[in-house]
């Protein structure tokens, strides 16, 4: 049944102020089952209140959350769900296995499998046996976020938060996130992300919404193409664009909908309107016999939707 | 009740060394000291109050603090069974760690050839159980209103002004104010008389501060659990 939030705001009063802050209004849109959904946005633009809100750790003030049909905060719920936080505070006194057995325990599942199960999700992040045994105040950054990962995904939960799941990762962690959200992925599992790593977020998510100022601006569906325009830079064999001349190429791409927007020796940059434009263009450009090595949009989709707040290319907030 | 919360709990504060030197001379000093001089009977022990403060500051507000609450509360675990576990966890300790030291007392004692009666001894100790209950109960409603061991602070307030309320209320010969300095004294340092329990004339008005403080303090440790918003966004 996945993730239904219907018009969810929710205000903050400060101790003694007067005025309220309104972290979230009137958001509505759904999580499918088996989704990754990605949350992005600026600071303070109302992402942990919303986390938070998909958690059942706050209380709306209008609106309404309900996971598979139940509010968050339902044992049914808890029961399904795994959650890594952003400001990961362990039980430090704790080792890492001991750490894991403590949420497997906590999870009410089965005691019988509980050393197989926390084994098997130790390794699953990569730390080794004797790192499992340290007290966890001894672990690095990155070793916390691991252990931390293994927490949210013990027991096989069908729902996963993530709060910036790869801050402080060493690349091979990333890439190791990258694999477990992989496998995670197709269990079934629904994956609900809030990160600033634009990058890891277009690389693993299926659908991303953009917050800003409380409000959902726009819902990007990464598996199609991109909606929003962005500037290709074309890479061509040295003296390829010279040989065809400034005036061919600026039809050319006037032909596909594209501008041509600077030129260089070796180097083009292309304004396109969309993903079908930037394929419309390479096509034309490699037709036209100059031989492309490399064509990349200059920013990521996500990037873009950072750099260019959404305003008449916006989708509407619903799956 | 949840076990899981009670062993991890009794392990976090066994965890510290500081914790653990403090209870280690609580246990051993008083007894020591106590069974040597001629004269003192086991009642100078003294409450049981320092021993359950040791295990219960910072009980719940350091979980909220840290962030720690919300890892345990993402699991299919109620806020109430949080809240009473905590309770018992630290009532169940602080009860082991004071038989313990009667026990260390008693063995002293003997040992001196001057070992008070089991009668006695079994109405200190139940004494200072109920008294441990009690004090646990308010240690966790404190626990939920600051963070940290900001309920160490409160308790103390709480102390003094209810000592200073009841002051002014036998100065001015006030029942009023000197009623509300007895019931802050029975908030903090709960207590029941079980030689009269055992005499058969309880004070039934002190039986019932007890339950109701104990009650009283559970239920609003709860609610006042339940009412938290647990995300750093509303900080």
């Amino acid at each position: 049944m996945g993730i239904r939030v219907e018009g969810l705001s929710k205000s903050y009063r400060r101790l003694l102020a007067v005025e309220t802050v309104r972290a979230l209004n009137g958001v509505t849109l759904e999580i499918q089952t088996g989704e990754i959904f990605g949350i992005i946005g600026p600071n303070g633009a109302g992402k942990t209140t919303f986390l938070g809100c998909l958690l059942g750790f706050l209380r709306p003030d209008s609106g309404a959350v309900t996971i598979d049909g139940h509010a968050p905060d339902d044992l049914e719920v808890r029961r399904v769900t795994g959650y890594l936080p952003e400001r990961l505070v362990l039980d430090r006194w704790m080792s890492g296995r001991a750490f894991l057995s403590y949420h497997h325990a906590l999870a009410r599942l089965p005691h019988a499998a509980r050393a197989r199960e926390v084994d098997v999700a130790l390794e699953q992040v990569g730390l080794a046996a004797d790192a499992a045994s340290r007290p966890i105040h001894r672990y690095s950054r990155g070793m916390l976020q691991r252990l931390g990962l293994a927490q949210a995904l013990i027991g096989e939960p069908r729902y996963v938060f993530l709060d910036e799941p790869a801050s402080g990762v060493d690349p091979a962690g990333v890439v190791l996130f990258r694999r477990l959200l992989n496998e995670v992925k197709g269990r079934g599992v629904t994956v609900v992300i809030n990160s600033h790593q634009l990058e890891q977020v277009e690389r693993v998510c299926d659908r991303v919404a953009f917050v800003s100022g409380g409000r959902v601006e726009a819902i990007e569906t990464l598996a199609a193409g991109a909606t929003l325009a962005r500037v290709l830079r074309v890479r061509a064999l040295s003296g390829a664009f010279d040989r065809a001349g400034r005036d061919a190429l600026e039809t050319l791409a006037r032909g596909v909908g594209a501008q041509l927007a600077d030129l260089a020796a070796a180097q083009a940059r292309f304004a396109v309107a969309d993903d079908d434009g930037a394929a419309r263009l390479v096509a034309a450009l490699v037709g036209a016999g100059i031989p492309v090595i490399e064509a990349a949009p200059e920013e990521s989709r996500l990037e873009r939707l950072f750099l260019e707040p959404p305003t008449a290319t916006r989708t509407p907030p619903t799956p | 009740m949840n076990a899981t919360l009670v062993l991890a709990f009794w392990r976090q504060r066994l965890a510290s060394p500081i914790r653990l030197v403090i209870l280690s001379l609580m246990v051993l000093l008083p007894p020591a000291l106590v069974s040597a001089i001629r004269g003192l009977s086991i009642t100078s022990l003294g409450d049981a109050i320092p021993l359950a403060m040791v295990l219960a500051v910072g009980m719940i507000g350091q979980d909220v603090s840290s962030g720690v609450l919300q890892l345990i509360l993402a699991r299919p675990v109620r806020r109430s069974e949080y809240v009473l576990s905590r309770w018992l966890a630290v009532a169940l300790g602080a009860s082991a760690v004071s038989l313990l030291q009667i026990g260390i007392f008693w063995g002293l004692s003997a040992a001196r050839g001057a070992a008070p009666g089991f009668d006695t001894v079994a109405q200190f100790a139940l004494g200072r159980e109920l008294q441990i209950f009690g004090v646990a109960a308010t240690m966790a409603f404190l626990s939920t209103l600051i963070g940290g061991v900001g309920d160490l602070a409160l308790y103390a307030l709480i102390m003094i002004l209810g000592g200073i309320v009841g002051m002014i209320g036998q100065v001015r010969h006030s029942s009023v104010l000197t009623w509300i300095g007895q019931e802050m004294g029975a908030f903090v340092s709960p207590k029941i008389e079980v030689a009269q329990l055992v005499a058969g004339t309880p004070s039934w008005f002190t039986l019932a501060t007890y339950a109701s403080n104990l009650t009283l303090a559970l239920v609003l440790a709860i609610l006042i659990l339940n009412r938290k918003e647990l995300s750093y966004a509303s900080g």
